[in-house]
């Protein structure tokens, strides 16, 4: 299990990296954290002739806030998301989904850009972006773009970044003031690439002050391992805003999601397997999300 | 149940949890696995493999790869037949064929992962890039992708146009159809293993060195029996016809005289080797059926008397990640880069990859069983009808795989329980599947299915799985008694005791309240229970009812015990443990018949050169109680030999020569003793002819003596999620007698890391195969290896009874992986009983449980 | 394919030893460790970044070394198994599974024994449960997983309190 060899080139500074992304175009890979490319290239499933290495792109590791966005950098890694104070309170479900990413050592290396832009359908990352609709800044020589997560999975481990175009910086919105996030998901051992996901992030109207369920104002429900790409479940979340939270309310929007849903089988579990785990899982998350949105308010 | 750990120990070491003598090496990175093994100028190899199920080769072009950077040389299939002999089945059993095959293939391929060609190359990396470059033209064939294809004869058959059923056999032990006309019901059902893999985290390896100058081979090997791999390579290599070899034997005549004495002695301390074997008719018939299987049979065996000591490897087996039955083979790989190696007379390593491993570094299970039990409506069992089918894939394990899996299981299938008749139907069947290989229990498939049996009878005539349990099980007042099959089941088979005992820890009579309880609290709870009893190693003649003819080569257990010059002890073994602690353990038992501290121990294993001759290895929880044994004898009889001298050094008689802590002193005056390093140079002084680096040279064997068997109870909890059809173990419990135990921390260990190889087999693992025979489970994403998460605690209650028996001693090593999958499988359908459930097949991932308990439609399956 | 023998210069620490090596694009922290600098203390089960065998501490976190290419640890600080005992004395956590009878063929142990150790280093806060996700990255096939939890528990101080 050994890859083939390729050309290795070292990026000292980000245009380094996009001028020679922009020679080298469909023939390089961008080298982040390596840990979902370097084991598709051990299997030569993957075997890029160029190798860009943004390792020492090192001022791109930082997690900032600006308009009321949290800028997640290209060098930040799953591990320092999963520790950042910042993330912690500002973007829940993306404080939510870090510890379901993998193992400790997977974490320690990977990055959040590299997960988002590898685009594994089963992968956390991608559908938290798609449950925020974050924006994913991108960057070539030709200049710089934001593309809608909505926009940007086209297919399994497909997106709408040009060969010569690195994801540079991904943004989540920031929490609003009554907010609750959730990451369910089953995978076959701890650690393993989910069966079924689901991210729910959902915002409440401020509380009246008479008694009674909270309303929902805004809903995200990113889920992840139902399909060739990350998915919104765009019917579920608009059945949810403007309505009180109920049981009935969430069956409604779990029927939703599973009536949307084409997922396919493999060896760990069937289409009709995952649909309907798709439907419990985001019953579970909407009601975790509600009562931590609720709890904190 | 924490174990009490010890450290130094000046008094006896057999009994207490001693720590490792193989820690400190193995912890601080000094261990020295195949793959550590670096030598200047060696060469690397990768085999281009099979992509198909079942093709014939119809073109290999390599032109393009021998020019790929750093490749020095590609062995294709027909080449290799010029440098090998073909692997030839060494069991003769009346209804088996056994195919001969090649160490790779050259005109048709069988399996997805078959080896066509071995690239060696500067490096591995450099001998994959030249795979990629080699173009095998294949014409596919319908692959026979499971045993229902094998079973039908209009698919293709794999082997020389033979069906591809390879063994049918049929025992039948008593008046079956009278016992059946009598039940009050028979209750009948077909079960399934499926196909799983050991998958020892190191895989396979080899490295074959050559030394430049002498041409000497050292075979630095991962495997089990380092004097089985040695005589293999040296029977199956350097191919030579007839007349070269008997020509050669002519100019050197020496060989054919030493061979003659070496036969001679042999037969000598074996008398029983010369009775004609059992095999005897059978395999005659295969001669008559095949001349050309005796033609080459004759052909090897000529060309293996016709070699020099030179042409013969050394094997070194050092430090060994787990095995679990794999390497307990010599595979055609080893035999493929060894002739690679001596075509190039150069050192040449392969190592495994995981992919590779997956593939072909060995499968097991995968038997489907037909099981009828006549039985009384108060539980009692009349007799049982089992008819097996077992699919070995499409190259039979060398030298032993499914033929002989199937005759263990055969005689295991009544287990502990009182069975008076017994049908048994048996179908070896071959298919486009990788190797099956011993695993763990290779036979463990009797008792899945009989504990499984024993709780659809219970749920049928409406009593508890511990009472048609209790109904049936041998008690200890019945023994000695013989099992249906033949082996005899010793007064020390405690496997009721482990029954009741379990079953009162489990406080099982007031578990049907709990569980409805819970279940009205919206928990979904199950309680499942099996017991079982291995031979560990069982009576004596325990082979002989397995396969008649292969005791005497099997059943001896020989060891050395040397006092060197340095006053410390060596003990040789013929043993190669992999990760079962056998420096710490034969140690202990060497140490407590020597009065040694275990520091004066040194347990020296795994080279040919210094080991004593004996084919089995380790395996089949056969160590403890053999090599236990052999080490006891022997360090006894050293004893002695230290005493005769001390008696004299010292003018004392030897009944009052102690020997504590290593000081060898006259009763009652320890400060005036002497050591061991004082007695060897007493007794390299009388033995001018010892050894350099020897004082005293002790050799002895052990035929098992009483032999034995270890016995288990386990009770497994599960609780269910009947939304995600997740299977959680709040609580598993066994109950076990092997006898007196050597390490309490070791046995623990090896039953606690069989029980999470059994849970792995049902809740995680499977090898797939789609019906094309195309293989779906190349990656450890794909095969799903438990994590720390996965596993339970363990609760561990031992029980000895007592013996008098000297070296009471039994293995441990399979059991835990033969009786899990039964009792967490139990305990998955006690939880979905109320829904109607009833389990065939012990693989349980979530899916499957929702399918069962009605949550979800059966999907037809995409892979099988 | 005409890169395959291009070497590329690195500058790594070793168990606090400095190298310059020139290595291919292609090979692995894992392959450099083992074959470059002889260290075979670090094993390769999977070569694919799922087994945790070849786990490594890179800049005192845990790194499967068979997912890092040497070229991309130039500039770091590298540690193995081999620098975890101090001449005859073992470390903690080497010492704690001595005690408890941790591994058995131990071909997985200098994975688990480098992911304890970066636990120990960066003192994680753990409980019994979360420790098993924390080792739940590295398999091993012998054991069923008690005795090396129970040497990271003893190592790591979490004896006292129940499994939850």
């Amino acid at each position: 299990m050994k890859m083939r060899g390729f050309e290795y080139h070292r990026a000292a500074t980000l245009d380094d990296a996009l001028a020679t992304l922009s020679e080298f175009g469909d023939d390089a890979k961008v080298l982040a954290g390596g840990q979902s490319l370097v084991p598709m290239m051990a299997m030569r499933l993957s075997s890029p002739a160029h190798l860009v290495d943004t390792g020492k792109l090192t001022t791109h590791d930082t997690i900032t806030e600006t308009d009321g966005m949290i800028a997640i950098g290209m060098r930040v890694t799953h591990a320092a998301l999963e520790q950042s104070a910042l993330i912690a309170t500002a973007v829940p479900l993306a404080h939510a989904a870090a510890p379901h990413i993998g193992h400790r050592a997977i974490r320690n290396r990977g990055t959040v850009c590299g997960s988002i832009a590898h685009a594994d359908p089963a992968a956390e990352l991608p559908a938290v972006a798609v449950s925020l609709n974050a924006q994913l800044v991108v960057r070539s020589t030709r200049g710089e773009r934001i593309v809608n997560a909505a926009d940007f999975f086209h297919g399994y481990l497909t997106t709408a970044l040009e060969p010569d175009e690195l994801l540079t910086e991904v943004r989540f919105p920031k929490r609003g003031a009554i907010a609750g996030a959730s990451v369910h998901e089953v995978s076959r051992r701890n650690g393993d690439f989910a069966l079924v996901g689901v991210a729910v992030h959902l915002e409440f109207a401020k509380p009246s002050t008479k008694k009674g369920a909270a309303v929902i104002a805004n809903a995200g429900i990113g889920l992840f391992g139902l399909g060739g790409i990350p998915i919104a479940a765009v019917e579920a979340q608009s059945l949810l805003v403007g309505n009180p939270t109920s049981d009935d309310l969430f069956a409604a929007a779990a029927d939703a999601v599973m009536r949307n849903i084409d997922p396919m089988p493999d060896n760990h579990a069937t289409a009709q397997y995952r649909r309907h785990v798709a439907g419990v899982l985001t019953r579970r998350a909407l009601a975790d999300a509600t009562n931590q949105a609720l709890a904190a308010s | 149940m924490r174990e009490t750990i010890v450290g130094p120990f000046a008094g006896k070491f057999v009994g207490h949890a001693v720590r490792r003598v193989e820690d400190p090496r193995l912890l601080t990175g000094e261990g020295r696995y195949v793959d550590d093994v670096q030598l200047s100028g060696m060469l690397h190899a990768a085999f281009v493999r099979s992509p198909h199920a079942h093709a014939h080769i119809r073109n290999i072009e390599v032109a393009a790869a021998r020019r790929s950077p750093g490749v020095v040389d590609i062995i294709t299939g027909a080449e290799m037949e010029t440098l090998v002999h073909p692997f030839i089945g060494m069991l003769a059993l009346k209804g088996l064929y056994d195919p001969r095959f090649y160490a790779l293939s050259s005109k048709r391929v069988r399996h997805v992962g078959d080896p066509v060609a071995i690239v060696i190359a500067e490096s591995r990396a450099q001998a994959e890039d030249a795979i990629e470059l080699v173009e095998v033209s294949y014409e596919t064939i319908e692959a026979v992708a499971n045993a229902s294809d094998a079973l039908d004869s209009r698919k293709p058959p794999l082997w020389d146009n033979r069906s591809n059923v390879l063994f049918d056999f049929a025992n039948t032990y008593g008046e079956v159809d009278a016992a059946f006309a009598g039940a009050d019901r028979v209750i009948s059902h077909q079960f399934k293993e499926q196909r799983v893999s050991n998958q020892p985290m190191e895989t396979r390896g080899i490295v074959v060195e050559i030394d430049p100058k002498s041409s000497a081979i050292t075979v630095h090997a991962a495997t089990q029996s380092a004097h089985m791999l040695k005589w293999v390579l040296a029977l199956l290599s350097d191919r030579a016809s007839i007349p070269a070899s008997i020509k050669t034997l002519a100019i050197n005549r020496d060989r054919v005289t030493r061979f003659a004495k070496s036969a001679k002695a042999i037969l000598t301390a074996k008398p029983e080797l010369k009775e004609p074997s059992p095999m005897m008719p059978a395999m005659v018939k295969q001669f008559r059926a095949e001349p050309s299987r005796f033609v080459d049979l004759q052909r090897a065996m000529l060309g293996l008397l016709a070699k020099s000591d030179n042409d013969r490897p050394e094997v070194l087996a050092r430090d060994i990640g787990g095995a679990f039955g794999t390497k307990g083979s010599a595979s055609r790989e080893d035999l493929a880069v060894y002739a690679a190696a001596r075509k190039l007379g150069r050192s040449v390593k392969w190592i495994e990859d995981r992919n590779e491993h997956l593939m072909g570094g060995g499968h097991s299970r995968d038997e489907i069983v037909d099981i009828s039990m006549a039985v009384r409506n108060d539980g009692t069992l009349l007799g049982m009808k089992v008819s097996l089918t077992l699919d070995q894939g499409a190259y039979p394990a060398f030298p032993f795989g499914g033929s002989m899996f199937s005759q263990i299981i055969r005689v295991m299938f009544p287990g502990p329980y009182r069975v008076p008749v017994m049908q048994f139907n048996g179908k070896v069947v071959a298919t486009n599947k990788g190797t099956l290989v011993a695993y763990r229990g290779p036979w463990a498939v009797e008792t899945f299915v009989r504990e499984r049996m024993f709780d659809m009878v219970a749920r049928e005539l409406g009593i508890t799985a511990a009472e048609v349990r209790l109904r049936n099980i041998v008690t200890m007042a019945e023994l000695p008694t013989p099992m249906i099959t033949g082996p005899m089941l010793d007064v020390r088979m405690s496997a009721h005791r482990t029954l009741v005992d379990a079953i009162a820890i489990a406080d099982y009579d007031n578990w049907p309240a709990a569980q409805l309880a819970a279940r009205a609290n919206g928990k979904i709870l199950g309680l499942g229970i099996a017991t079982f009893c291995e031979a560990a190693p069982g009576p004596p003649d325990f082979f002989e009812h397995s396969i008649p003819g292969s005791g005497a080569l099997a059943g001896i257990e020989p060891a050395k015990i040397v006092l060197e010059a340095d006053g410390m002890v060596a003990v040789i073994t013929q043993q190669v443990p992999h990760g079962q602690g056998h420096e710490t353990t034969l140690a202990q038992v060497a140490a407590d018949q020597l009065g040694i501290p275990i520091e004066a121990i040194r347990v020296r294993y795994g080279d040919t050169k210094i080991t004593p001759f004996a084919m089995m290895g380790t395996g089949g929880s056969r160590s403890a109680a053999m090599a236990g044994g052999v080490v006891t004898f022997a360090a006894r009889e050293l004893k002695e030999r230290i005493v005769d001298i001390a008696a004299d050094l010292m003018e004392a008689s030897r009944e009052d020569i102690v020997i504590e802590a290593g000081n060898v002193h006259v009763a009652g005056v320890p400060a005036r003793g002497i050591t061991l390093a004082d007695i060897a140079v007493e007794a390299r002084r009388r033995d001018q002819n010892a050894a350099p680096g020897e004082a005293i040279r002790v050799a002895q064997e052990f035929d098992g003596g009483e032999g034995g068997w270890t016995q288990a109870t386990h009770a497994c909890w599960v609780e269910v999620d009947l939304e995600t059809g997740q299977v959680a173990i709040p609580r598993y419990v066994v109950v076990e007698d092997c006898g007196e135990i050597i390490n309490p921390a070791i046995v623990d260990g090896q039953i606690r890391g069989g029980i999470a190889q059994g849970i792995g087999q049902v809740l995680y693992e499977k090898i797939t195969y789609d019906d094309a025979g195309q293989f779906q489970t190349g990656t450890f994403m794909d095969y799903l290896i438990p994590t720390a998460c996965e596993i339970p605690d363990i609760e561990i209650h031992h029980i000895e009874t007592p013996s008098e028996i000297e070296a009471n001693y039994r293995g441990v090593g399979e059991g835990g992986m033969v009786v899990a999958p039964a009792a967490l499988t139990n305990a998955i359908e006690n939880a979905l009983a109320h829904l109607g459930v009833r389990i065939s097949e012990p693989y349980l991932p979530p899916s499957k449980i929702l399918e069962l308990a009605g949550v979800i439609q059966t999907a037809r399956s995409t892979a099988r | 394919m005409n890169s395959t023998n291009s070497r590329i210069a690195v500058a790594i620490t070793v168990n606090g030893t400095a190298h310059e090596l020139q290595v291919p694009a292609r090979q692995t922290l894992a392959e450099c460790v083992r074959e470059e600098l002889g260290l075979t203390g670090t094993h390769l089960g999977c070569e694919h970044g799922v087994c945790g065998a070849c786990t490594v501490l890179v800049d005192g976190q845990a790194a499967r070394s068979c997912l890092v290419l040497t070229v991309q640890a130039d500039g770091a600080t590298i540690e193995t198994v081999e620098s975890l005992a101090n001449d005859d004395t073992l470390h903690a956590v080497q010492q704690a599974m001595v005690d408890n009878h941790g591994f058995q063929c131990a071909f997985c142990a200098p994975g688990f024994l480098m992911t304890i150790k970066a636990l120990i280093d960066n003192q994680a806060v753990l409980t019994k449960a979360t420790l098993r996700e924390e080792l739940s990255g590295n398999l091993c096939r012998c054991t069923g997983y008690a005795s090396i939890l129970a040497g990271a528990e003893a190592v790591l101080g979490l004896t006292g309190e129940s499994n939850a």
